[in-house]
């Protein structure tokens, strides 16, 4: 049996500590350890920085975010309809030489385990990501 | 969801210490930076980060501290974090920043 919990948040920074109390909640729900909420928590805030930081422009408009829930695993879709951007441009960060921009997809990537990134430019991004209970 | 720094100069030990509390995130990243930014040019010294309250940060805020990091470096001022908690340093761990920012003999 899936569940499906959608949230329409607009692409304002002071908002995403909203959207980090609803995936904390949704995670402890799905019955994940306190670790892994953290996880979850932080990958899903991280994309959210990238909807608002990238997808939309000049604070303009929601991104939408669906928690898919299991008995397996949760996965959550992050998708604003922002400029989108050629994945093919995405340089992983050299961390001997730490810039200030650049870490939200590798952080995700770390603390998730499966994660995919659709983006075309002019159509917006989705960030689909998914941890196992 | 917020953000409280206090900072005092230890001329004793001639370095800053900036505690912060609460979250560093996307939406209080530039707090931090203005702080650290003002502290800085007061004088311009070591910053020690008191973390011990710090429940959260991002890679807004982690970006924020690289840049600080990286400008104070090139003045020979060290910029260090202490007292992280697990899940902060966790991060710094994945990111690498634990070898550059966190010296355990300070």
């Amino acid at each position: 049996m899936t569940d499906l919990l959608k949230f329409s948040i607009p692409g304002k920074p002071e908002y995403v500590g909203v959207v980090r109390l609803a995936a904390s909640s949704v995670a402890n729900r799905a019955g994940f350890d306190v670790e892994a909420i953290e996880d979850i928590k932080v990958a899903v805030a991280e994309a959210c920085n990238n909807a608002i930081l990238h997808g939309i422009s000049d604070n303009c408009c929601n991104y939408e975010i669906a928690f898919t829930l299991d008995e397996k695993k949760l996965t959550i879709a992050i998708d604003d309809n922002g400029k989108g951007y050629d994945i093919g441009n995405y340089q992983e960060p050299d961390l001997a030489n730490p810039k200030e921009g650049g870490l939200g997809i590798f952080i995700i990537r770390a603390l998730m385990d499966e994660v995919q990134i659709n983006s075309n430019t002019g159509k917006g991004t989705t960030i689909t990501m998914t941890k196992y209970i | 969801m917020t953000l409280e720094m206090k900072s005092f100069f230890n001329s004793e030990m001639n370095q800053w210490k900036l505690e912060v509390k609460g979250e560093i995130d996307v939406f209080t990243a530039k707090n931090l930076r203005e702080k650290i930014k003002d502290i800085y040019n007061k004088k311009q010294k070591d910053i020690i980060l008191d973390f011990k309250q710090l429940n959260y940060i991002d890679s807004t805020g982690l970006g924020v501290i690289i840049g600080a990091y990286g400008r104070m470096k090139e003045k020979n001022n060290n910029l260090i974090i202490i007292n992280a908690k697990q899940n902060v340093l966790k991060l710094l761990t994945i990111t690498g920043l634990d070898k550059i920012l966190i010296k355990t003999n300070f």
